[in-house]
């Protein structure tokens, strides 16, 4: 029964003229995005990797130094561009591509594609996310307002439950119908997604963990297509005439994918207020002062950890050590300022994790707050794998730094007038950034999918139930 | 005896108005009864009671001896409803709209299956891989005599049927009508068309404010009497 209402719907929608159009145009967005997407992130992937190929390069073939100095001529770590990143670009234009790494400064990522382009970013990327997040959704109301409303202004309603079908087989019929139809639009968009992935492995990922992430992503725009689907058809149900349906379905549109959206960002950043970037710098360096300073050969605690280690060693003079004071001294205050960069981004995380908390629990309200950090999350372009690289990349630094202060105080004394071989340099691995599998983004993704499920479920079981005890 | 279909004092009120004052009928399979009566007599209001699309304010219709209230979904297997206007997916074929409504019913046919319902149905063998948006009034009557048809349901309820059909078609659909009832279908029709109630009914109902004021046999009428009858009870 339920097939049938279904085979119906899918070929009443296949030869309305209107519907071919729209879907015909929202399709050619999407193989638009698609393609577009890909070309541009495989062009950033390709520029971050010969970037980061050149600066491992430079690091590798430097001439025999110092190793502090080498320390401070430091290196760069290029975020690679998020295997599903072409299908949703997430944050990736507003958080930073590279990230500078060196003696005593954390520094963060920059060098966001936003800084560098024009103004017209501000406006939003005509990304695959996009179209499926909020144009679909649109396509989807137009084609499923009149569900109930239409059976009704036609007259068909009751000559079909006169055949015997209720209320709740009729809208399951239309929305597997909608579903085939929306498949229909969205399904080669995926599929043409599926074959450059195939075609070109994506970066930082194996191609299995792809799939695995490019199938999860399908499958959240399927649970939220059914939100919208049904939806649609309950508000359909439940009115006598079809303007009023497309009218309301409208200002849910609105509200859903515009309004909420801003409000509850603004909210999130009104009731936890991050700090701006010179102020965490300036409270970073504040508090790094507290620790040791190396370059300072006045500083007290410096002196403190010379005497500790001539006591150490049963030696009366810095010069019958075995190690170098200035290297150990270096080594120290890494630690003191890296302890106290990671509890003051950490600190940062926590606020922007409850900026993002509050969007999040914003799903539970509105399908479209839950798809998009959902979207995101699989995509590998949300915050928490930006985190991630930052983390990575901070992690990195601080193991290079800390080599290179190793390197210096098994210099031992008088260390700053000698050199280590160029050779030294190469024995450093580069830095190699391996991106979250599915299960950590998952993880990280239960609220949103929850509230996803939530919609679906509420939906599809007891919206639908309640379809039962409504009248004609 | 059993009836196919019964009305035991059945009563419909809607805010402000009585819609059907305790209707009591009987139906025996292969029977047809016409009911007649002005717009508002209670015509479309006892055959939605029948269908089930409306409760029931007091007393109880029955279709094969089952509660209709009770039993909605069950009672429609035994029942099929043309409409006065039978409005069908204009973007489907007639065909494709009597696939679609028979599978609904449970009937799954061939289509040389469908295609002979809608030819015993009368619609032209051209029209029907036409699309229903093409088709006139009466060619979608057809089909929705037709749907009623693939189904094999033991009840008809009809509601003014012939109303805009053309002398022929209408006719037509008497002699089909007649052709059910002779294979066993029980016949309810809401009409306004006395001439056709006498060729086709086996009794005939008056109908006035929701009370069914005269039930004669129509072989004890001629079209003139019936004409007088029904004249002189609307102006009672």
């Amino acid at each position: 029964m339920v097939t049938s209402i279904a085979q119906k719907e899918f070929v009443s929608i296949r030869r309305d003229r209107r519907f071919v159009v729209l879907g015909a145009l929202v399709l050619a967005l999407l193989l638009a995005a698609t393609l577009v997407g890909r070309r541009a992130a495989a062009a950033a992937q390709q520029a971050r990797a010969a970037a980061q190929h050149m600066v491992n390069e430079q690091f590798r073939h430097q001439p025999g130094r110092h190793p502090h100095r080498v320390a401070h001529y430091g290196s760069f770590a290029f975020r690679p561009v998020a295997g599903l990143g072409f299908l949703d670009a997430g944050l990736n234009a507003y958080t930073g591509t590279a990230v500078y790494l060196e003696a005593h400064q954390q520094n963060s990522v920059n060098f966001s594609p936003a800084q560098q382009a024009g103004a017209l970013l501000r406006f939003g990327e005509l990304t695959v996310a996009f179209v499926l997040q909020t144009l679909v959704p649109l396509l989807l109301i137009f084609l499923c307002f009149g569900a109930f409303t239409e059976e009704r202004e036609a007259g068909t309603l009751p000559l079909l439950l006169s055949q015997g079908v209720t209320m709740r087989q009729l809208a399951w019929g239309k929305i597997v119908g909608y579903g085939r139809a929306a498949a229909l639009v969205v399904g080669p968009a995926l599929a043409l997604a599926a074959w450059l992935l195939a075609a070109g492995a994506g970066a930082g990922a194996g191609p299995l963990a792809l799939a695995g992430r490019l199938a999860m992503f399908a499958l959240s725009y399927a649970v939220y297509f059914f939100v919208v689907i049904a939806g649609a058809v309950l508000v359909s149900a439940g009115q006598r005439h079809s303007r009023t349906a497309l009218v309301l379905l409208l200002g849910a549109w609105m509200v859903g994918c515009l309004v909420l959206p801003k409000a509850t960002a603004n909210l999130g950043a009104a009731l936890h207020p991050g700090p701006t970037k010179a102020q965490l710098d300036a409270a970073v360096h504040e508090q790094a002062q507290h620790g040791l300073n190396g370059h300072d050969p006045q500083d007290r605690r410096a002196a403190a950890l010379k005497d500790s280690l001539l006591r150490r060693y049963g030696v009366a003079t810095e010069k019958e050590l075995p190690v170098s004071v200035a290297g150990l001294t270096m080594a120290a205050g890494e630690a003191y300022s890296s302890r106290v960069y990671q509890r003051h981004f950490a600190a940062l995380t926590r606020t922007y994790e409850r900026q993002n908390a509050l969007s999040a629990w914003a799903g539970l309200l509105n399908p479209y707050q839950a798809i998009r950090p959902l979207s995101m999350g699989l995509a590998g372009s949300d915050f928490a794998h930006y985190v991630h690289f930052q983390q990575a990349a901070e992690a990195y630094r601080y193991q290079l730094v800390q080599r290179l202060n190793a390197l210096q105080a098994g210099m031992g004394y008088g260390d700053k007038e000698r050199r280590l071989g160029a050779a030294t340099w190469r024995a450093i691995p580069p830095f190699a950034y391996q991106a979250p599998g599915l299960g950590w983004a998952l993880g990280h993704l239960l609220g949103p999918a929850l509230a996803l499920l939530l919609w679906a479920g509420a939906l599809g079981w007891l919206g639908l139930r309640r379809l039962d005890k409504m009248k004609m | 005896m059993s009836y196919i279909l019964e009305a035991k004092d059945l009563r419909k009120e809607y805010p402000g108005k009585l819609a059907l004052r305790g209707l009591n009928l009987q139906l025996a399979a292969g029977e047809v009864f016409c009911l007649l009566g002005q717009n508002g007599a209670g015509k479309s209001t006892t055959i939605n009671l029948f269908l089930g699309f409306i409760a029931p304010t007091a007393g109880a219709a029955y279709i094969g001896g089952l509660e209709v209230a009770a039993n909605a979904l069950k009672t429609k297997q035994y029942l099929a409803y043309i409409p006065e206007n039978v409005l069908l997916y204009p973007h489907l074929t007639g065909l494709e709209n009597l696939a679609l409504f028979s599978s609904l019913a449970g009937f799954r046919y061939r289509e040389s299956e469908l295609r002979a319902y809608l030819a015993q149905a009368g619609l032209p063998a051209e029209a029907v891989a036409r699309r229903v948006g093409s088709y006139s009034k009466g060619m979608r009557q057809k089909v929705g005599i037709a749907i009623a048809v693939a189904k094999h349901a033991q009840v008809l309820l009809l509601d003014e049927p012939t109303s805009g059909l053309d002398p022929k078609a209408a006719n037509e659909f008497s002699a089909l009508l007649r052709q059910l009832s002779g294979q066993g279908t029980a016949v309810f029709m809401a009409t306004h068309d006395i001439f056709r109630a006498k060729e086709v009914g086996t009794r005939v109902g008056i109908m006035r404010a929701g009370a069914l004021v005269d039930v004669r046999p129509t072989a004890a009428l001629n079209a003139q009497e019936l004409e007088q009858l029904y004249l002189t009870h609307m102006h009672d």
